[in-house]
Order: C-alpha cells, then structure tokens, then sequence
C-alpha cells in the first residue's frame, strides 16, 4: 500500500494504479435509456440509445460488461496516432511525447473488456507496447547521467505507471549520492571550482529533459 | 537519532578497523592475545570494532590508522604484498592500496561485500573521524564517491531489464546499500509485470476461506 512503513518501497502497487487510471473520462455509446445518475464525482446522463456521452471509465467497463454500451477508444488510440508518436519517441533522444498520463491502464483495462470497439487491436497493442519499451529505455539512458551534484531530477512527460517504477530506485539513489558527495567527505577546494555564484547550498540544477 | 535505531547502521558499526593504543590498558587483554596478562600496552595495535574504535579516538585513548596515499603511494603499491605480510592488520582492508587502484581500474567488478558489507557507510564515518589529523587523508570521500558512481550505472541498468535469475555473479559483489537499491528496483519491475500479465481482479480474503466446522 502507499505509504507503508518500508521506507524504500514508497510505491503504489499496480492494481492501485489502476483504480486510479479509471476516474478517466471515455466516451461510450449507450444503445438503452436511462436516466442521468448523480454520482459524487459528478452527474452523467441522460442516456440515450445511440447518443455519445462521457463517462468514467469504471462505469463504462461496468456497463459494457453488461452489455449496455459500446466503448469508443480515446482518439490517442488510433493506429496513424500511435504511429507517429513512436516515431517521435524514437527519433528524439532525451524528451518523453505527451502521452496521456494513464495511457498504459486505460489502454490495458480496454484490452481487457472493449476487444470488438477498437479497431485493428493486435496492432494497436503492438504499437503501445513499443512505445513503452522505448520510453524505459530513455528513462534508463537518461538516469545514467546523474552525478553527484544533482539535487533534484526533472522528467517531463512521464506517465504513471513509468513514475511509479522508477521511484524507489531514484529515491535511493539520489539519497545516497547526496550523502556520499556533502561538505564534509568531498574536500572545500573542490567544490567551491564547481559551484556556480549563487546563494549558499543551491548545487548546479540539472533537468534530464529539458520541456 | 534515527540512526540509532536503525539495523544498517548498528551493522556497519560493528565492522572492525585497525587502532594502535596510545595508552595502555588493563582488563582487555582479548585484543592482544600474544600476552598472558590481561591488558595491552602502550603502542600495540589491534582490531577494534568501530564504534568502540571511534569513542576512544575522541578521548584520545587510540589512534585510527588510515594507510598513506599522498606522495608515497608509489612506494606502498611495490611493497604492498610485503607490509601486508609484515602488519596483518595495520592497513584497512577495505581502504588499503589495492582495493583503491581495482576501483579506478574497474569499479564495476570489486567485490566490495567481501571486503565489507558497509562500504560507503563505514567509509562516511571514518571521513568524518579522521579530517582533524595533519597528514589526513581527505582522499576517502572521493574514492568513496566515485566507486559508488560507477557501480550505480551498472546497477541501474541490470536491475530494471534482467530476468529474474540472472546475473547472480554481479549480486555477490554489492555492498548492502546497493543491493537494497537492487532490490527495490527489481521489486517493482517484478510487480508491474505481474499486473501486466492479467490474472483475477478480485481476490477472495483470506478470512474467507477458513470454514468453522458447524456444530451439531
């Protein structure tokens, strides 16, 4: 659970992750009638046969497991869109594409229950996973250049599930850089060379990508 | 003081250094086991414990030896093998010459958990302890710094890609706060495969599943 009292696993688990992907918004297509529901995160409805409305996507799993609706997948998860954006991954080396933060739940929990809605699913499931793997190699190339000066690492982009990996390890690692590189071990002449003038205890600010 | 508490750090405390006695001492005969009386004199040296050896550096009862580097090393490389047989235990076996030129040679194959599990927190202490001396040598942060920067990469990359059973040679050689970082990071690429490979969404509570036995 987050939070939980290891100091070094302050992650969520996978499944949390993904309660969380599902207060999404998607767009299903209702085929029966039903009145508008008022729910704490809001009121969705009227439902109408035929007419496009925006639901989380919890409830829209939930209906179409009952077979009330047809999910329409999010217009990031066409073929030409995912294409493109693997392309760009791949030919950028250092910056992340704009990705919905979620993509990787909200795209599995459709696998899961929305197989017929998505057209082209096996390549559009190949194209997700590429993406993917190239975005954690990036992550990986790019957490090879922390040195000990580093106080904090900025990566723009990333998306959940990335984040909620690399967290512990970055923690610890970022820890223990900061102790082994602080006033006392490393000697005085050489850090004042390569500080920049600026106020006391501000080391060299580093962003891995730059946005 | 939440380091007085903590297991990582009562560990590290324990690993054993070298120290020469600047004043004798009676009733710990066990350091210095060549004697049949009970006590050690003055100028003998011995293995303490740190955080033994560290308390009575501060009141001036020992002296915590750390190996020269500065302008002698040349001559101390040479004749390494020969002082090691010479002075068992003068020089630091985790800080002597050696350990540091395989680190500049190679920081990624060390093996530092044999020389000491506590690399790099036995090393932040000892810096700490030492830098009031003349002939001080300040040399220990950066060792410690740039072993642990070229081991990180290694450890980064092996952790997040490898499957589960490999690279068991490389594990052996990680000092603990290392394979902690290892760990972590296996641990949650381990569970978000998991995840990924599907299986049931809900799981019955244990609670559940123990059936009381109905009376008659």
């Amino acid at each position: 659970m987050a939070g939980n009292s290891d100091p070094h696993g302050s992650a969520f688990s996978a499944a949390e992750m993904e309660f969380l992907a599902e207060d999404e918004l998607v767009e299903i297509v209702p085929n029966m009638r039903m009145d508008p529901i008022n729910l704490i995160c809001g009121d969705f409805g009227p439902f109408r046969p035929q007419i496009a409305t925006q639901v989380p996507l919890w409830l829209a799993v939930a209906l179409k497991k009952r077979g009330k609706c047809t999910i329409r997948p999010p217009e990031w998860m066409s073929v030409d869109k995912l294409t493109q954006l693997l392309e760009a991954e791949r030919d950028t080396e250092r910056v992340f594409q704009p990705l919905p933060f979620h993509y990787v739940e909200i795209s599995r929990l459709l696998f899961d229950h929305a197989r017929d809605d998505i057209p082209d699913i096996y390549m559009v499931k190949s194209l997700i996973e590429d993406i993917k793997d190239v975005r954690f190699h990036k992550i990986g190339t790019g957490l090879e250049t922390i040195s000990g000066r580093t106080n904090a690492v900025k990566l723009s982009n990333l998306s959940a599930m990335e984040v909620n990996i690399v967290r512990p390890f970055l923690a610890g690692a970022l820890q223990t850089f900061y102790k082994l590189h602080n006033p006392e071990m490393v000697p005085e002449s050489e850090r004042r060379g390569s500080r920049r003038p600026q106020g006391a205890d501000r080391g060299a600010r580093r962003t891995l990508k730059p946005r | 003081m939440a380091q007085y508490f903590d297991i990582d750090d009562i560990l590290a405390e324990d690993e054993l250094v070298p120290a020469v006695f600047k004043e004798a001492a009676n009733g710990v005969g066990i350091f210095d086991s060549s004697d049949d009386t009970n006590r050690v004199e003055a100028g003998s040296k011995a293995e303490l414990p740190f955080w033994l050896a560290s308390e009575l550096h501060l009141r001036q009862a020992v002296s915590i030896n750390v190996p020269l580097v500065s302008i002698k090393s040349k001559l101390l490389i040479i004749s390494d093998d020969f002082l090691m047989c010479c002075f068992s235990s003068v020089y630091m076996v985790f800080l002597n010459v050696r350990t540091r030129e395989e680190i500049e040679a190679d920081a990624a194959h060390v093996d530092l958990r044999k020389r000491c599990p506590y690399f790099y927190e036995l090393g932040c202490k000892l810096a700490h302890l030492i830098d009031d001396r003349i002939l001080s040598d300040k040399n220990i942060g950066p060792v410690l710094f740039v072993a642990f920067q070229t081991r990180y990469k290694d450890v980064l990359v092996k952790a997040h890609t490898s499957a589960l059973s490999v690279t068991a040679k490389n594990l052996t050689l990680l000092t603990r706060e290392e394979t902690k970082l290892y760990e972590t990071a296996q641990s949650s690429t381990a569970a978000f495969k998991k995840w990924k490979m599907g299986g049931p969404r809900f799981q019955k509570a244990y609670v559940l599943g123990r059936k009381r036995k109905p009376t008659e």
